[in-house]
């Protein structure tokens, strides 16, 4: 059982670690897009056509493809100061009712958001100026939405198995 | 079940998720959508959680978070913020708590490249810790003033709170962000008062350093006027209009990047750390920001907030003590809650109760960003005490708070200033384009 997590664990971690590259790749090219913006417009006068609506696109990726190595990191925002003060027994079974209410959120984000995107697939619906189709990032947050429900059930695992790498 | 008692119910249920110690934008996705469900129906609770997800992440005046905490993470890895403690050091260093007060003034210099108070204090911290501890300062000073004058990081422009108050109140970020000039001027002149009262009162917490030639202050002044031009470039170009908000975050971030390749400071690995850390807190925020989108959809089913505002404008006290109350139930609230989580939890429920009662909306960001700081450095919570205890691994926390306890005195005071001259805050935005 203990190798079965693990293998969990670093596929989980891989998948993240994947997601984030993705998401700093996107990060970067939302800098050059701005920057390039603001040379054309202020310059020549001739502003990227669209700019607004891919830097937008590009705010999908930069953060639903981190959101799981965020969650790896423990880097969301928590409120510390009352649960770290419990013996560990409890630390541990709030720490699981916490992961798994986590687990029922994620799991609804990524199944809402698959019919979301079939939806506006469905219908066609593309953005005003350079008409890309919405669709394609809804997947995005989805697949991204998964990949979190995968990190929290290895951080479930290892909260109510007492198994710490 | 009657949607005001739904409402409370669901208020309290998201305090205890956070004290369970569930990430903040996750409960308060959870809760939303949860209340949202039982009050309209299962179906709109599911629909508005991918929609409201969806509309967030891609939202282009959101898009400025990113930028700004890219600026701050550049400007760290490039070691901007040596120089600028190097230029205070070689200014203040000579007087007695000169480094302390040089410390506030690369905080306050440092704030205005960075939006986020625990970045601020972990760059300057880092930098000017054991210079202080070289030259013998007492650690309570020491650890105190860092920990203190790293909350400037979002009351000095750029900052994410303003940013996340300004989307949340359909405010101008360019002018909520010229607010908070003025008042973090004046705030971090006071904490250099304070150390100097402090320095004053027991010269044993800090020795007179050695003083620096004109040679070398030029040297160091001269090691950080690209920074300033950046900072000036940025915001005289928020406020004349020639940037919007997420344009000027770009041309920060951009920059930044060229004053550290240009420097030969910026190698891959510090560029590519940069990156992670930017990513890691852009996520951080706006993953808040997401559940709070869904939360407030949920409030504003129950009616909550247009209760609460004609409640409170009817009642019988003059506004100046009702907002007394409200200042203070943000200063308790933020002992136990993250900045961020307080204030994307309390604004969709206060926000309109405030604008009935005639407060002007740009001076009470600016009031609820300075209760915030005092947030970051009040026990228990208090997050940039931590920063700097993670820094001087050897200083207990108690000295720490011990050392906060006066510049704490100096932000009430500010808050006092602040609501006697509301022009301090408002005078700038007035003239403000965007």
């Amino acid at each position: 059982m203990p190798g079965k997590i693990d293998k969990l664990e670093k596929f989980a971690n891989s998948c993240g670690s994947w997601l984030n590259w993705v998401a700093g790749v996107a990060l970067v090219g939302m800098l050059a897009l701005i920057a390039a913006d603001i040379i054309g417009a202020k310059l020549f006068k001739w502003p990227i056509p669209g700019g607004i609506e891919m830097v937008g696109f590009l705010g999908v990726v930069v953060v639903a493809f981190a959101i799981a190595q965020t969650q790896i990191l423990h880097g969301h925002i928590e409120v510390e100061f009352l649960v770290t003060r419990l013996p560990e027994t409890a630390q541990r079974a709030i720490s699981g009712i916490v992961y798994s209410l986590g687990m029922v959120l994620f799991a609804l984000l990524a199944w809402q958001s698959y019919d979301f995107g079939h939806i506006l697939q469905i219908s066609g619906e593309v953005s005003m100026t350079q008409g890309i189709p919405f669709y394609p990032v809804v997947y995005g947050i989805a697949i991204c939405c998964i990949a979190v429900f995968l990190v929290l059930l290895v951080q479930f695992i290892r909260a109510v198995t007492k198994t710490k790498k | 079940m009657n949607p005001v008692v739904l409402g409370i119910v669901g208020i309290i249920a998201l305090v205890a998720l956070f004290l369970l110690r569930m990430p903040v934008g996750f409960a308060m996705a959870f809760v939303g959508f949860v209340g949202f469900s039982f009050l309209v129906s299962p179906q709109a609770g599911l629909s508005i959680l991918a929609r409201d997800i969806f509309h967030t992440f891609s939202s282009y005046s959101l898009t400025v978070i990113p930028m700004f905490v890219l600026m701050g993470s550049i400007a760290s890895a490039s070691g901007i913020s040596r120089r600028l403690y190097d230029a205070s050091h070689a200014l203040l260093g000579r007087l007695r708590g000169g480094l302390a007060m040089a410390t506030v003034a690369a905080c306050a210099s440092f704030a205005a490249i960075c939006g986020s108070t625990t970045a601020t204090a972990a760059a300057m911290g880092k930098v000017s810790l054991p210079e202080m501890k070289r030259y013998k300062y007492d650690d309570s000073l020491a650890t105190g003033c860092v920990a203190a004058a790293g909350s400037l990081g979002i009351l000095i422009p750029p900052s994410t709170i303003f940013i996340v108050y300004g989307i949340m109140t359909e405010q101008s970020i360019g002018k909520l962000f010229v607010a908070g000039v003025f008042p973090g001027l004046i705030l971090a002149s006071l904490f250099i008062i304070t150390v100097l009262l402090i320095c004053r009162h027991n010269p044993s917490l800090a020795p007179v350093g050695a003083s620096t030639s004109w040679k070398k202050k030029i040297d160091v002044i001269a090691g950080i006027i690209e920074t300033l031009v950046l900072f000036i470039f940025v915001i005289v170009g928020l406020f004349l209009g020639w940037f919007s908000p997420t344009q000027a975050g770009g041309a920060g971030a951009a920059g930044a990047l060229i004053i550290g390749l240009a420097r030969r400071q910026l190698d891959w690995q510090s560029f590519l750390n940069a990156i992670k850390e930017a990513l890691r807190i852009t996520c951080m925020v706006m993953v808040i920001v997401a559940g709070a989108m869904v939360f407030g959809h949920f409030m504003a089913v129950t009616k909550i907030p247009l209760i609460l505002s004609d409640w409170v404008v009817n009642l019988p006290l003059p506004s100046a003590a009702i907002m007394g109350v409200i200042v203070l139930i943000y200063l308790m609230g933020g002992c136990f809650m993250d900045a961020l989580a307080l204030v994307t939890l309390t604004i969709p429920i206060f926000y309109p109760a405030v604008l009935a009662l005639g407060f002007n909306p740009i001076w009470f960001g600016v009031i609820i960003v300075l209760i915030t700081e005092m947030g970051v450095i009040t026990p228990p919570v208090g997050v940039n005490v931590y920063v700097i205890k993670g820094i001087a691994e050897d200083v207990p926390l108690e000295t720490i708070f011990k050392g906060i306890f006066p510049f704490l005195a100096a932000l009430i005071i500010m808050v006092g200033i602040l609501i006697v001259f509301p022009q301090i805050a408002t005078f700038l935005p007035s003239l403000t384009i965007y």
